[in-house]
């Protein structure tokens, strides 16, 4: 899939870069950063993108309130969002998943991890 | 209706008693001298906030010095896996060459395998820059403690002080207990530093997985 362009949010620029840099060795180079959830929405709704891999403990809006906005936008909706996150309690876990994250990766993690979930969210996509 | 009302007067009578129980803590600081011992507390604590944003601005720029040299060797490392490709391929182009030098091969052969070792150390250097995150997540909680912490020691001076005010009645919905609310960031942990003995946090990637799957995600 590599026409699918990514939306990296997170408010410290070493991961998104990180993950940006993992998302083009995976074959995933085209991407855009945002720092929060509020310039994510701006983002969003201003330009064409086809994934949303968010952080959740962020400054303004964070990857909770994020993954609800994107959930409840007709024209968003159907984006997969992959919470990467350091919140590593189940009770949070359990939320992402019931408020429609299409999968949840707990910092540190590694390259396979990122290209497996990756791989199961496009199989349940049917991409 | 009347249980409201009720728990209302419970939690008026529960704010009474800790102003009591305070007024008490800070006659009992007068009276042992530890005022002043409280105000050295409250004065170090913006330098120690300074000190913990030091760090995280220095491991902050460190990781961005690695990643950039990152990037550039594995542009690098790139190159030379294309040129040792272009050789290779030389190699099986020119009748005879391979069986005429077989070690021309071999060595094309093992630069392509280096190169790709090496990518992935690249890769695995790349990673531990996530150290960054993660340290700078702990490091702004502490510095949000300390502010805490500041705040009520002064309030403390301040009302410890001889000419002190009455204890002023804390606001009780601001002070009530609240339950985890994923939407609040303050209710966001962050890192959890020490594991061992929780139940409620998870450790690894596999337990997510396992969680989740679970519960049928």
């Amino acid at each position: 899939m590599p026409d699918l362009r990514f939306l990296i949010v997170d408010d410290f620029s070493t991961m998104r870069r990180i993950v940006r840099n993992l998302l083009k060795e995976i074959g995933h180079a085209d991407a855009d950063e945002a720092e929060d959830g509020v310039v994510a929405m701006h983002k969003l709704r201003n330009g064409r993108f086809d994934f949303v891999v968010s952080d959740i403990n962020m400054p303004n809006m964070n990857g909770f309130e994020l993954l609800t906005q994107i959930k409840s936008d007709e024209k968003l909706k159907h984006l997969p969002v992959l919470m990467v996150t350091a919140e590593a309690r189940k009770e949070d876990i359990i939320a992402a998943a019931q408020g429609g994250a299409a999968g949840y990766i707990v910092k540190p993690f590694t390259k396979a991890t990122l290209e497996d979930k990756l791989a199961n969210i496009f199989k349940k996509m049917g991409r | 209706m009347q249980d409201d009302h009720k728990h209302d007067h419970q939690t008026v009578e529960m704010y009474q008693k800790l102003g009591h129980i305070t007024r008490q803590l800070h006659d009992a600081l007068n009276e042992l001298g530890y005022t002043p011992v409280l105000k050295g507390a409250a004065d170090e604590l913006p330098d120690a906030r300074t000190r913990l944003q030091y760090i995280a601005r220095l491991t902050g720029e460190a990781a961005e010095k690695v990643l950039n040299r990152v990037d550039e060797a594995k542009a690098e490392q790139d190159a030379v896996r294309q040129h040792s490709q272009q050789l290779l391929d030389t190699i099986g182009a020119v009748p005879g060459l391979k069986w005429a030098m077989p070690e021309l091969l071999e060595w094309s052969q093992k630069i392509q395998a280096s190169t790709e070792r090496t990518d992935a150390h690249l890769t695995e250097i790349m990673m531990a820059q996530d150290f960054h995150d993660l340290t700078g997540q702990v490091i702004k909680k502490v510095v949000a403690l300390a502010a805490t912490i500041e705040e009520q020691l002064l309030q403390l001076l301040v009302e410890a002080a001889p000419q002190a005010h009455p204890v002023a009645q804390p606001s009780a919905a601001g002070a009530s207990a609240r339950p985890h609310d994923p939407l609040q960031r303050d209710a966001l942990s962050g890192p959890v530093v020490n594991p061992e003995g929780r139940t409620d946090v998870v450790t690894d990637q596999s337990q997510v997985d396992d969680l989740l799957a679970s519960l049928g995600f």
